[in-house]
């Protein structure tokens, strides 16, 4: 094929040509505005596609799993519920008077008289990862009792048997001239309520 | 002697004609005709494949929204029991530093030496929990953190007492370092003074004389209990 050929087309050449070059601006509309977003379309598609398929494995793994996930569920639920039943609940808005409805028959079992109850402010707990929307609190509480050494160490250990929540957080015992009238100090402390972060969230959505 | 050729070219320029058996004239819009039918192939091939994959799509976004409500009451347990083992990791660590110290009290009264009165026994209450977030100063308008970064708490318990001779003193320390007691109180000699237990606060000549008119010794004495630790 000579260079000449293009020099000087013959007629049916530039026929050729010109017909080719309307052919080939038809095949070029048709990638450009046929091929080309259908193209972009199917790849979108097979996106959307995959990630159904996702969705549908998961959700699927998720039902599959829906026993195993309600016996753990049943499991964390009756681990948390002992330890739900030892906290200490107010009593008319008083976790002092409900203390004393606790220890005051523990201390009479073993012939200690408890004085006073006072609520002491709440100690907060090192805080879970991830965080729980209901967190729980320390909650000291101090009284005073009289009673001879071995009673108020009997009514320590009774609390510590009865109450396996109840901690001791702090103790003062100052000896006095009668052997059974020493005065002690004793700050109980239980597991309590604290505050609730989702409760809060959306309180803090409303205003 | 070679006689020179003679060349004559009696074909005008419209009637010449390519060597080549493929001619271009007829090439050209045959290419240019496969390249449109090829388009038009490739994106009946395209569309075919994009109603395959919407429709199911289609299948399998009936299937999910079939599935939803199922899925959701799973994800709501889900969400429970996240929740739930959150609050219980807390309470778990509550109990972790739970410390009893009923046996302690008990057997402390069982060693104590003849020639030791005691005038007090305490376990201090802790200090009060540092709850500003790192590096900032209190203020109103700073929000105290939810929980403390410190998990582990110290305790001590303070022994007061009056004895005659300082040899009671120290059998009551000795039975102190017993194995009855290797639970609670915690003994460190061979550290810095200010980490050692039991700790000799002082020891000192009491300054209210006894009632038969001897003049006692005053001791106080730190012991350094087994921590609370706040961890899971």
């Amino acid at each position: 094929m000579s260079a000449e050929t293009f020099k000087d087309p013959a007629a049916q050449m530039k026929r050729a040509l010109f017909r080719s070059l309307v052919i080939g601006a038809v095949a070029a509309v048709l990638y450009m505005f046929c091929v080309e977003p259908c193209r972009s379309s199917l790849e979108k598609a097979r996106k959307e596609h995959e990630e159904l398929m996702g969705q549908q494995a998961g959700m699927t793994r998720d039902l599959k799993g829906a026993d195993q996930l309600k016996s753990r569920l049943d499991a964390v639920k009756a681990e948390r519920q002992a330890y739900l039943n030892g906290l200490l609940e107010p009593l008319l808005e008083s976790y002092a008077m409900r203390a004393k409805s606790l220890l005051d028959p523990l201390a009479a079992d073993v012939g200690l008289t408890i004085g006073d109850y006072a609520e002491l402010p709440d100690r907060r707990l090192p805080l879970p990862k991830p965080q729980a929307p209901q967190l729980y609190a320390r909650k000291p509480i101090r009284l005073t009792c009289t009673g001879s050494y071995a009673t108020i160490v009997s009514f320590i250990l009774r609390v510590e048997r009865e109450l396996p929540l109840v901690s001791l957080e702090a103790f003062s015992l100052k000896m006095q001239k009668d052997p059974n009238s020493q005065l002690a100090t004793i700050v109980f402390e239980w597991p309590i309520k604290g505050e609730n972060t989702a409760a809060a969230a959306k309180g803090g959505t409303k205003k | 002697m070679k006689a020179p050729n003679l060349h004559l070219n009696l074909l005008r320029a419209s009637e010449r004609q390519s060597s080549s058996p493929v001619r271009l004239r007829v090439m050209l819009p045959v290419l240019a005709a496969l390249a449109c039918v090829g388009c038009l192939v490739w994106w009946g091939v395209l569309a075919g494949q994009l109603m395959l994959v919407k429709a199911q799509s289609a299948s399998l976004q009936q299937d999910l929204a079939a599935k939803k409500a199922e899925h959701g009451g799973i994800l709501n347990q889900k969400s429970d029991e996240r929740n739930m083992q959150a609050e219980l990791d807390q309470l778990t660590m509550y109990a972790h530093g739970r410390r009893t110290y009923g046996d302690l009290f008990r057997q402390f009264a069982e060693v104590v030496p003849e020639g030791v009165q005691l005038m007090s026994l305490e376990i201090p209450e802790p200090p009060v929990q540092m709850l500003l977030p790192p590096g900032a100063k209190p203020g109103p308008k700073v929000r105290p953190l939810l929980g403390p970064t410190n998990t582990v708490e110290g305790v001590t318990l303070r022994v007061f007492g009056r004895t005659v001779k300082e040899t009671p003193v120290e059998a009551l320390m000795k039975a102190l370092e017993g194995p009855a007691f290797t639970n609670a109180l915690v003994i460190a000699k061979d550290v810095p003074a200010d980490q050692a237990s039991p700790r000799i606060r002082s020891f000192q000549q009491d300054t209210s004389p006894a009632d038969n008119g001897l003049r006692l010794l005053a001791f106080d004495i730190e012991y350094r209990c087994a921590e609370r630790r706040f961890e899971k």
